[in-house]
């Protein structure tokens, strides 16, 4: 009777494990399907990404001009409804004042008057319909409105300065849902803002969406804009022999869509919606075995019970459906536990998967009906096999004990071979992942991103930059300083270099806007001719003087044009309509995600464009060179936050999902590895028991303790060599498909798997050696006695 | 070669001890044929382990020579229980998954004896007891005294000194009985020492010394004298 308890209970936690584990991933993919379908006729909103086509180079963006839907809604019937949005918080942050000084808000956009026809959210105060239709009105979320006026309430009405401007509170709405691809703390009138007076057709800034009318067919809608892009931008193309088309994407597959688009919010990748919820199902997978295992090896020693129940006259089927009731009771525990773990949990596995998960979502009654689902079928696949095995079996032979468990064991093994082989995967799929991270976080990048920190930088502050810089640099808090339009972790800006000068050569660069200190701050390798200096011109200067721009090309954009690094120097390309003369080559470093291969890139100077200020800051804890950076900062500007980033942290932000999927796979790896274990324990046990007389045997006989274990643990570890085989080829296919997403990757190294398979057996070895350790320590006088 | 102490061996209840064992003293000679007999519960079994170094639980001394068993480490009673001990139980214990040339390879493998060496001692046993065609069934495909045979092979494989049998017959009709005893006293005349326990009379024959034990006592100790 101890023994089944002890069955039990390695039942009940393995299979708990494995349901909180899949509860919670089914959560987390609930949510993120969940994406933007709580519009009124999601299905009929549809976002406009453009499509440039140069030179055979075909790129697809997420923004459009601000005409496109103006246009549309005047010009073609089929249009329900439209609106755009101006998410400047991707350039620079906004000031806020609400008359108690400046606040820096990240997350600020501006959008037209029939956002909220489009868009159904809730207002909790103002008309959908005017409450974006005047310039200078504003609409807060809730939680904003809170912030700044006490309670959302008595915000409408009041007014509030952006950059110096008054808007006045028009409308308050509820805060976004978190499953809304938007997410903003303000939303003002896109008429307030200078590019809102009147549509433009240049530049391409905006995210525009379309509502179309019910019943409409979608490709002859992109037909009917293809000829309105045609009369209103056919001349302009033909000019500049460029290409360019609008698509439709359903608002929403934004989420799960392209991940290459920019968004208003991070994405993500469908397929790893896909590869967690594989191992949700394997985990669940994992704990039915566990009870598979556990309950065939027990059913031995439940043959008399079934040869007494047969015997009264119990039939087949009876007894089949006692068994399987009984997985069922356990796996209905084992629910109840996890739903219970789970409100306890939800709140960390969020913090993890960077995703508010809503239990809600479990206890209405599509979550409950899906848990009854969930019951039946654990309950029947893990109920099935033993049940059939004991029903089965024949009553003699069970009630004199005779019965020989050999014909499950093959079921039992391969089962076994299974779970070591799903725990060891995803363990060499855990450091797989790790070790990737760890390169991009080791690999050298080409510039220096350690101690350097980057202020937020204002258009509104070009007068007093220089001299702030100065006064920065004699306060001995900073070793270096530029002006750069982005952090160098993620350069974005495209620019063409175009026949001219000396090099005929076309191709897109990506261009950087920075002062003349970039190369220094960032300590980026010159190859080849000289660092900017005090008498070269900004890039305005260059177009009102009419002279050369002085340019930085880097490696690549050098290979490109088929120079070598110094015979580039002092030769003069059309780069982005400007003609520059090339000042230095400067070696490649990497400016966006290991995802991409470094591209060419261009340097110049043109401050007015800057956005962040690059300060190089002496080694040595950085606070009191923070302090004193502040302190100047307060002098120049004092109306304006002092706000910074390291440059380090933002560089492993690049791989915020990746970093995700390493942490979820160490903690599921880690689950399954433990269930597995688990199970070992209890079918370790259970052969153990059944080879007690045998062990005693071979004690008398002069066996070791050394020699004991080896008689328990060789079979289990002829499974585990199988498992890590098996493993290790799943592992080099999983290495391979999720390497080759980026274009700098870890070089292959045995590692992972030797350190998997160690752990594992480790693992597995304590679980059998604690367990042989104590059939060992059996004395054999007792087992042995006669009868 | 062996000698007890003054040995007592008690299970603590409740509210008293209960002996199982009670004042042994006992010296045996190399080359004797013991035959302890009495009744169920006399302490004949308890008394075989503890001179088998199964059991370690118990007051009073074992000399085995001239080497205390209570004061050697844990190792050394190890090997001394490997190197000088072989064990025939009445429900032989074979085990079940190995053949017959395998069950008397068991204890060869745990004293590291070479491979050429290990065949050619099971070869010698096989064709000692008869055997050499069923060397590679399986326990259950052999009839007990058959099954005894092999529990006797394997425990002489070792080259023990003592041999010690817990009711070695207790399982066999007369016949096959008889047969183990006749195997036990040539053994006997090659110079091992046998300690059996047994509830037949006729067994102790085939003994040099005959020992009558009642309620873990030693009750009478006499040689049997071979007319």
């Amino acid at each position: 009777m101890r023994k089944r308890k002890l069955y039990t209970g390695i039942n009940l936690i393995g299979l708990t494990v494995a349901i909180v584990s899949f509860l919670a991933i089914c959560l987390y993919i609930q949510h993120e399907w969940s994406y933007d379908k709580m519009y009124a006729d999601y299905d009929r909103i549809y976002k406009f990404n453009q499509e440039f086509v140069s030179q055979g180079e075909s790129q697809l963006v997420a923004s459009t001009p601000s005409s496109l839907i103006p246009t549309l809604i005047e010009e073609v019937p089929d249009v329900e409804t439209g609106t755009l949005i101006f998410d400047i918080s991707i350039f620079s942050s906004v000031l806020i004042d609400a008359g108690e000084g400046n606040q820096e808000e990240q997350s600020f956009a501006y959008a037209d008057e029939n956002y909220f026809k489009v868009f159904n959210f809730e207002l909790l105060s103002g008309n959908p319909a005017q409450v974006l239709a005047e310039p200078n009105q504003i609409v807060l979320t809730k939680s904003t409105a809170e912030r700044y006026f006490g309670n959302a309430g008595s915000a409408t009405g009041k007014i509030l300065k952006v950059e110096g401007t008054d808007f006045t509170v028009s409308g308050v709405m509820e805060d976004f849902p978190s499953n809304s691809h938007m997410e903003f703390d303000f939303l003002a009138s896109f008429k307030s803002h200078r590019h809102g007076k009147e549509p433009e057709w240049s530049p391409s800034n905006y995210y525009t969406y379309v509502k179309l009318k019910q019943g409409t067919d979608v490709a002859a809608f992109e037909s009917k804009v293809e000829q309105i892009k045609e009369k209103y931008l056919g001349k302009d193309l033909a000019e500049y022999g460029y290409k360019t088309s609008f698509h439709l994407q359903p608002v929403s597959n934004i989420h799960l869509g392209d991940q290459s688009l920019s968004s208003i919010k991070p994405g993500t990748d469908i397929r790893y919606l896909y590869i967690f919820g594989i191992v949700a199902l394997l985990l669940i997978a994992i704990g039915i075995i566990n009870y598979v295992n556990l309950a065939t090896a027990e059913a031995t020693e439940r043959n008399k019970e079934v040869g007494l129940r047969k015997a009264m006259g119990a039939g087949r089927g009876q007894l089949f459906g006692q068994f399987v009731s009984e997985s069922m009771l356990l796996t209905f525990a084992a629910t109840v536990f996890s739903v219970l773990c789970l409100y306890l949990i939800l709140p960390k596995f969020s913090d993890i998967g960077g995703v508010p998960l809503i239990t809600n979502s479990l206890m209405n009654p599509v979550g409950i009906g899906f848990m009854v689902g969930l019951i039946l079928i654990v309950g029947l696949l893990a109920g099935m096999y033993p049940s059939l095995i004991l029903s089965g079996m024949e009553p003699i032979k069970a009630l004199a004990n005779k019965t020989k468990m050999g014909g499950g064991a093959w079921v039992r093994k391969s089962l076994v071979v299974f779970q070591f082989f799903v725990s060891i995967g995803l363990l060499i799929a855990t450091f797989v992942v790790k070790s990737q991270l760890d390169h991009m976080q080791n690999v050298s990048l080409g510039y220096d991103r350690e101690q350097v920190v980057a202020l937020t930088y204002h258009y509104n502050m070009r007068n007093v930059a220089e001299t702030m810089k100065s006064e920065m640099l004699r306060s001995g808090a900073a070793n270096s300083i530029a002006l750069a339009g982005d952090m160098p972790v993620h350069i974005q800006a495209g620019y063409t270099i175009f026949p001219g000068g000396d090099n005929q050569r076309e191709f897109m660069i990506t261009g950087y806007s920075t002062d003349k200190d970039i190369v220094k701050t960032l300590n980026l390798a010159i190859l080849a001719g000289t660092d900017f200096n005090e008498n070269d011109i900004s890039r305005s200067e260059t177009r009102e003087n009419e002279t050369l721009l002085p340019i930085i090309l880097n490696e690549s954009a050098i290979k490109e044009m088929g120079w070598e690094p110094e015979e580039a120097i002092g030769k003069t390309v059309n780069f982005g309509f400007s003609d520059a003369r090339i000042k230095a080559v400067v070696g490649d470093f990497y400016f966006n995600s290991m995802h991409e291969k470094i591209g060419p890139l261009g340097i110049f100077i043109d401050p007015g464009n800057a956005n962040v200020l690059l300060v190089k800051i002496p080694e040595g804890n950085p606070s009191a060179n923070l302090t004193s950076l502040e302190e100047v900062w307060k002098k120049f500007v004092p109306e304006r936050p002092f706000n910074y980033r390291f440059v380090d942290q933002e560089y492993a932000q690049l791989y915020r999902s990746e970093e995700r999927v390493g942490v979820v796979f160490t903690l599921f790896s880690g689950i399954a590895v433990f269930i597995a274990c688990m199970g070992l324990f209890g079918l370790v046990s259970y052969v153990a028991l059944r080879r007690t007389r045998e062990i005693s045997i071979r004690k008398v006989l002069g066996a070791t303790q050394k020699d004991v274990v080896s008689v328990l643990a060789s079979d289990f570890f002829k499974l585990l060599l199988v498992a890590s085989i098996l493993a290790i080829g799943f592992g080099l296919w999983f290495a391979d498909t999720w390497l080759q997403s980026f274009a700098n990757k870890v070089a292959f190294s045995p590692m992972p798997y030797i350190m998997a398979i160690l752990l594992v057996l480790l693992l597995a070895g304590l679980t059998i050696g604690y367990r042989s350790w104590k059939v060992y320590r059996v004395n054999p006088a007792k087992t042995l006695k006669s009868e | 070669m062996i000698q007890l102490k003054d040995l007592d061996k008690y299970i603590e209840s409740r509210f008293q001890r209960v002996f199982i064992l009670k004042g042994i003293d006992l010296t045996i000679n190399e080359g004797e044929f013991i035959t302890l007999m009495g009744p169920s519960g006399a302490g004949k079994s308890t008394l075989l382990n503890i001179l088998g170094l199964l059991d370690e639980d118990y007051d009073g001394e074992y000399l085995f020579g001239d080497r205390n068993i209570k004061s050697m480490k844990d190792r050394e009673r190890a090997a001394l229980h490997k190197s000088e001990f072989g064990y025939i139980f009445q429900a032989y214990h074979l085990i079940d998954e190995l053949t017959v040339y395998e069950n008397i390879e068991t204890p060869l493998l745990y004293r590291k004896v070479s491979s050429n060496e290990r065949k050619s001692i099971i070869a010698d046993l096989l064709d000692r007891f008869n055997m050499v065609a069923k060397k590679d069934l399986f326990p259950a495909q052999l009839s007990g005294g058959q099954q005894q045979l092999v529990g006797i092979a394997r425990a002489v494989a070792g080259k023990p000194r003592v041999l010690l049998a817990d009711e070695p017959t207790g399982n066999l009709h007369s016949g096959q009985a008889k047969e183990i005893m006749e195997v036990f006293q040539e053994l006997h005349r090659e110079g091992t020492t046998i300690i059996q326990a047994t509830h037949a009379r006729e067994n102790a024959d085939y003994g040099t010394r005959l020992i009558d034990m009642l309620d873990g006592k030693i009750e009478k100790d006499e040689a049997i004298i071979h007319v």
